[in-house]
């Protein structure tokens, strides 16, 4: 019979060239940076991380999930008793009926991929994604049929060589798709590469319920010899392993639905810009690109390889300086692949290497470097604030109980009112609390995310070693972003001043005063409140509850947005984007405003200065924005003598 | 309109009876009694026309209800104190004459526009103040190019070189610093005084002490005969030193002259320009109001949320000669380029004339905007910050205004032509 | 762009207003800037002073492959080394900023070159708009953004004012990789400079409006009373035309529509 040895032969074949397919792709990926991972650990973690993490991502999608499940593990089943049955003929019953459920299996997830398809959702890619579902179901069903006569259903040789011939037709259409385009650039790669990626993951700590979220730091050597290039400036520039992160994406489009950029018409759309690094890595242009564009730039224009700039030709700057870091389309994707990671190193060397931050970016670089802080206001002038609020200052007292660091807050007047209000609640719950004056320096955020990590570095130093001259128990800070830097990103410079110390965003402090009967405070007698998430305070660093409680002390039963907590929608504010302002069709705190408006609420809480400022530049009417610690204080009873 | 009514006035110094308002003021129940009273309080004349003083209606009753006699006259805006300090003003200034100096104090002034600023008197207030210090000096003001100036002896000026030949027009450092060699070997002056100025001041004085040798003193603003003290490291240091020979002065480094008249006698020069040139002044070019960075801005039309037609908005700066600014709303919706945002977070202006269209004004507008002299707004909303800040306000549309401006300034364009037409003819 | 100009742009330490750190200096970043425009890679910045000063690094990150340093201890003047530098190399064009912002700041090297060199010198230059061979076009800077055209014989001096390009942005990179040419050089002390008594600055007294009365009252009066008509006049009730007009008045009065 002539499928005895056909089918095999078939199968071996393109075993082979799969393998062919999967080196050339490793070495690919293997033109990137060298990275550390440890490989071992990581693979054996790899079927963990899959089942328990990225599936808890694609839960979201409950739909998705239970078709992934069903089609996945059923083509991993059988692929594997496609082996053992049809290229080694081990002749078991059992095998052979197993087979057959795994196909069945899989046939019944392929239906629902296919029915996604018929009418698919505008952030899925087409082209050949649309293909997939019916290679899934092709190879279902001709090795269903195949394994019939194994299962001793039909008999050996039943169908002619008619049927034969189909079949075999129908084996390397499926086959081809399954294993031969697994590592040759078709869908299934993401099977492939993201495989991998689970495995060589260069944030493994947000496995098993971690949270990874700081910058990881740019290394400008040992101070005598310069790097030759800083940041990233062509795909080999990347980590290995960033680059078989970018190779996982399933161009789902879920990063894209959630970015306030791509929402906002600004030339940025997350899934665009990894599939760009993959055109950029593996060579080529953007023409089968099937998904969305980044808006306003047609397709087809776009070219890449190995060794070429990434911003001439492949991607244009705008489209980097449009993110706004928020994080949220990391939140989003199922293949934990780090979006911002990528885009930061990408302008780090346009910050870097070519000077080119747009806007005002060069302006407030140049008056962080000179002032340190990112509007060039007198560095003596920080502690003005508070000149009525009777601080102690950590030069004087040397130690306190709580360290409250301002931020740059300091310098606006418009956070200056948070900063009293905070001081106030702290006052009237008598914490042993001190500032250190003139001697807090910009955190480094802005710097860091527009890439000049020089500066942040430099700063980070500084800080760490004035706070290193201290006592302290625990720093509070109203502003997130700085927050984020203190808890996450300055342990990467060797000082031990931050050991012990628990970093607290004051929305956590004031919910511990509050829990433990510190503050006195009456009911919140007001209209409807919502509360919008800021990005660096929920998915940065995972607090989405302390500002919930705090408002449910005061009776305030937050009317949520339907955007809140993890999906929370940025307020445009982060990242540098409102100094780099690249123009789009509207504006992020518009579109989150209006997101406020159809809670019905008449006030939205914050817990960031940052997204005080954006959510009040929209024009009025609006709701009234007011940080938590602004509504606290309100509703503050202050015991008289 | 106050100097003709003034001049209507002083035509009438002589005595005019008003008989119906003597017959009121002799009739004390007239219900217009009190206020003829007070308005001719103190000069009150009987029927012969001799002058009568009625000691009791001097003075009013104060809000406490106190009676005060206001000698000075300064709550009565009536004619006679009108009068009066027109004769004030008439009153000439004492001469201040030097004769046979001995010694020159040389002002080389900016002199924009052919008149003495602001900077230029108070430097010739310092060069007197540099003069009593020795006997007989002379303050000797140098001028170059058109001169219009009508005052110079209130300014201060004892002598005057002006140089009003075509080489010294425009911009002609060359020629200028010639002039000043000159003057320096004919006069050999005990100082020279330059305003430290843009506009053209430091450059001559640096020339000159750079051609002299001598080092100079700049940006300074106390000065007297032994010691100076100037700015130094951008503004942030002082330093004293020996007061030099030439000094280039910070405004308000003296008062200026206001007490004293002065001689302005020409001072005789012998001119004899005889450089090689190097520099050709091509003469200034014609700016596009618009391409004016927004900062350095005389005269800005500024939009905001208020503005709905655009196209009207461009062609009423065009039509006005103004540069484009805008507020933050307006730039966020794509409706001007972020160049053109004036505020806080955007650029700080110092026009001498911002009128803001439809800005209700943002606190980080109105800080923004600190540096400028008159404020105009054009808004719907009477009670806007903007509207409180303007020096004038116009409560309207914006569209209905600016279609106005247009056509007035169309309007006083085509006039000007037609002037300069009928001029050249 | 332009053929075989030899351009030199003298960079110093500058002083950031606010913080009084060293930074690179504003104008100094514009003659850079220019100098660039003018002859591209070939440009040379020199700066006399310390080669170890960082700053000199930010200058370098405009895109400057090396830097030329005259090194000179702190105090010393700077002209004659400049003077001896642009003796030995043939140069078409100097720039310099106007001012320094640190030390005297008198604004008076680019003169004393100019007039030790005798070359031409263009002060408060906004752009250079054309080099032949031998003279350029420059416009100067006026206040109020006005221009004014002046060609001038090459070789010249010119100091670069504010209203020129802006400095573009310092890169970090190639700021670190640039090679700095440390010359040494016979250096002369400034010693008139060393008699000086330098303070901080005091704040210099607001100028009071005196009021020259006659009588007592007058005085007491001008001391006390509130200047009259601080408030703004609003225009509410009247026609568009009335309220356009009033502002056109406005305008014409303050002499800013002619």
């Amino acid at each position: 019979m002539m499928l005895d040895w056909l089918v095999p032969t078939l199968i071996s074949v393109l075993l082979v060239l799969a393998g062919i397919g999967a080196v050339r792709r490793m070495n690919m990926w293997r033109a990137g940076q060298a990275e550390k991972v440890d490989m071992l650990a990581g693979l054996l973690a790899m079927p963990k991380r899959y089942l328990h993490d990225l599936h808890h991502v694609v839960d979201r999608d409950k739909y998705i999930s239970r078709t992934h499940v069903a089609t996945g593990g059923g083509f991993v089943l059988a692929m594997v008793l496609v082996v053992f049955v049809h290229l080694f003929g081990v002749d078991s019953k059992i095998l052979a009926w197993a087979l057959l459920a795994a196909l069945v299996m899989m046939f019944c997830g392929a239906l629902f991929v296919y029915k996604r398809r018929i009418n698919p959702p505008s952030r899925l890619s087409k082209g050949p994604w649309m293909r997939l579902p019916k290679s899934l179901l092709t190879f279902s069903i001709t090795f269903f049929v195949l394994t019939l006569p194994a299962a001793g259903v039909l008999p050996e040789g039943f169908g002619g060589w008619l049927l034969t011939l189909v079949l075999s037709v129908l084996i390397l259409m499926s086959l081809s798709e399954m294993l031969f385009g697994m590592t040759w650039g078709g869908p299934m790669k993401h099977a492939f590469a993201g495989a991998l990626h689970l495995a060589f993951h260069r944030r493994p700590e947000r496995f098993g319920g971690g949270r990874s979220t700081g910058l990881k730091p740019v290394d400008f050597g040992d101070g005598v010899s310069v790097k030759e290039v800083l940041g990233v400036a062509k795909p080999t520039d990347f980590k290995w392993n960033q680059l078989l992160g970018f190779d996982a994406c399933v161009q789902c489009g879920r990063c894209e639905a959630v970015c306030p950029a791509f929402a906002a018409g600004q030339p940025l759309n997350p899934k665009k810009l990894i599939q760009d690094m993959v055109v950029g890595f593996a060579g080529g242009t953007d023409e089968n690109y099937a998904g969305s564009p980044y808006p306003g730039i047609d397709l087809g224009h776009a070219k890449g390889a190995p060794n070429q700039i990434i911003t001439d030709g492949l991607i244009h700057p705008d489209t980097l300086w449009s993110c706004t870091t928020c994080r949220a389309c990391v939140e989003e994707c199922p293949m934990m692949i780090e979006h911002v990671d990528a885009i930061v190193d990408m302008r780090r060397f346009l910050t870097l290497e070519k000077g080119s931050t747009p806007n005002k970016g060069a302006q407030v670089l140049e008056n962080i470097i000179a002032t340190d802080n990112p509007n060039g206001y007198a560095p003596a002038s920080r502690t003005h604030w508070a000149a009525d609020q009777n601080l102690p200052v950590m030069k004087d007292v040397k130690q306190a109980d709580v360290l409250f660091w301002v931020s740059d807050g300091a310098f606006d007047m418009r956070s200056q009112r948070i900063l009293r209000a905070f001081v106030k609640l702290m006052k009237a719950a008598n914490v042993d609390v001190a500032i250190l004056g003139d001697e807090e320096l910009d955190s480094g955020d802005v710097a860091r995310r527009l890439g000049d990590d020089a500066t942040f570095q430099s700063l980070a130093k500084r800080n760490l070693a004035t706070l290193s001259t201290y006592q302290f128990n625990k720093i509070v800070t109203t502003d997130p972003h700085a927050f984020h830097c203190l808890k996450n990103e300055y342990g990467d410079f060797g000082s031990d001043a931050l050991q012990n110390v628990e970093v607290l965003h004051h929305t956590t402090f004031l919910n511990r005063l509050v829990k433990d009967g510190l503050l006195q405070l009456e009911p919140f007698k007001g209209g409807k409140v919502t509360y919008h998430d800021p990005c660096y305070l929920g998915r940065y660093n995972g607090e989405y509850e302390a500002p919930r409680e705090l408002l449910a002390s005061l009776g305030i039963d937050v009317a949520e947005m339907e955007r809140s907590k993890f999906r929370s929608r940025c307020c445009g504010g982060g990242g540098g984007a409102p100094i780099t302002d690249i123009p789009g069709e509207r504006r992020i705190a518009d579109m989150r405003m209006e997101d406020v408006v159809s809670t019905g609420a008449s006030m939205v809480a914050v817990g960031c200065q940052q997204c005080t400022a954006m959510l009040e530049g929209v024009v009025e009417p609006r709701p009234v924005v007011k940080d938590i610690a602004e509504i606290l204080a309100g509703q503050l009873i202050e015991e008289t003598h | 309109m106050s100097d003709f009514s003034s001049t209507a006035r002083s035509l009438n110094n002589g005595v005019r009876r008003d008989p119906r308002n003597e017959w009121i003021a002799r009739n004390r129940l007239h219900p217009l009694h009190d206020s003829v009273m007070s308005a001719r309080q103190g000069e009150v004349r009987g029927p012969s026309g001799l002058l009568r003083k009625n000691p009791h209606i001097i003075g009013f009753i104060g809000p406490n209800g106190i009676k005060r006699i206001d000698r000075a006259n300064l709550s009565s805006t009536e004619l006679n104190s009108k009068k009066r300090t027109s004769e004030a003003q008439e009153t000439l200034l004492p001469l201040h004459i030097v004769e046979n100096p001995d010694g020159y104090i040389m002002v080389v002034a900016d002199m924009v526009g052919g008149r003495l600023t602001r900077h230029d008197k108070d430097i010739l207030g310092l060069a007197h103040q540099l003069a009593t210090e020795k006997a007989a000096v002379a303050v000797v003001l140098v001028c170059f190019g058109e001169n219009k100036e009508t005052q110079f002896d209130l300014a201060g000026v004892d002598r005057l070189i002006h140089l009003a030949g075509q080489e010294f027009n425009g911009f002609a450092p060359e020629a200028r610093l010639a002039a000043l060699e000159q003057i320096e070997t004919q006069f050999y002056p005990d100082y020279w005084l330059f305003p430290d100025s843009v506009n053209g001041g430091a450059d001559l004085a640096s020339r000159l002490a750079a051609r002299l040798g001598e080092r100079p003193a700049t940006q300074a603003w106390q000065v007297n005969g032994t010691q100076t003290i100037c700015r130094g490291a951008s503004s942030s240091v002082d330093i004293s030193r020996a007061t030099p020979r030439i000094l280039m002065l910070l405004e308000e480094c003296a008062d200026a002259i206001d007490r004293t008249r002065h001689q302005v006698l020409p001072l005789a020069l012998d001119v004899n320009v005889n450089t090689k040139q190097r520099l050709f002044d091509q003469g200034q070019i014609a700016v596009d109001s618009n391409a004016v960075p927004l900062a350095e801005a005389e005269f800005i039309l500024s939009a905001g949320n208020g503005i709905h037609n655009w196209d009207q908005f461009h062609a009423a700066a065009a039509a006005l000669g103004a540069t484009e600014g805008a507020s933050r709303v307006a730039v966020d919706d794509g409706f001007m380029p972020r160049s053109r945002q004036v505020g806080a977070s955007g650029t700080w202006v110092t026009a001498r004339v911002y009128v803001a269209v439809g800005i209700s004004g943002a606190i980080q507008h109105m800080q923004g905007i600190g540096q400028c002299d008159k404020v105009v707004a054009i808004n719907t909303d009477a009670g806007c910050d903007m509207v409180k800040r303007a020096d004038l306000a116009v409560i309207a549309d914006s569209e209905e205004i600016l279609a106005e401006l247009t056509r007035l300034a169309q309007q006083h364009a085509s006039l000007a032509s037609l002037e300069e037409k009928s001029d050249a003819a | 762009m332009q053929p075989n100009v030899n351009v030199i742009s003298l960079v110093s330490v500058g002083r950031h207003p606010q913080s009084g750190r060293a930074r690179r200096a504003e104008q100094d970043g514009r003659a850079v800037e220019l100098g660039l425009k003018l002859a591209g890679k070939n440009l040379t910045v020199v700066h006399a002073g310390n080669p170890q000063e960082p700053v000199l690094r930010q200058y370098a990150g405009m895109g400057l492959s090396s830097l030329t340093v005259l090194e000179q201890a702190q105090g010393c003047d700077a002209l004659p080394a400049l003077v001896s530098f642009l003796t030995e190399n043939s140069v078409n064009i100097v720039l310099t900023g106007v001012r320094s912002e640190n030390g005297e700041s008198s604004g008076m090297l680019p003169y004393l070159l100019a007039d030790q060199l005798n070359w031409p010198l263009v002060p408060r230059v906004a752009d250079i708009v054309s080099v032949s061979a031998e003279s350029a076009e420059v416009l100067l800077a006026l206040p109020r953004g006005q221009r004014r055209s002046v060609i001038v014989t090459l070789p010249f001096i010119a100091s670069v004012d504010n209203a020129a390009q802006e400095a573009r942005q310092t890169a970090f990179g190639p700021g670190l990789r640039a090679d700095f040419h440390v010359l040494a050089m016979d250096t002369v002390v400034d010693e008139a400079a060393h008699q000086w008594k330098i303070t901080a600055a005091k704040p210099r007294p607001k100028r009071l409006k005196v009021v020259k009365a006659k009588t007592a009252a007058d005085r007491m009066k001008a001391a006390t009373a509130k200047p009259v008509g601080s408030g703004g006049k609003i225009m509410k009730n009247e026609t568009p035309e009335e309220k356009a007009k009033a502002i056109f008045d406005l305008l014409l009065e303050e002499k800013v529509v002619r």
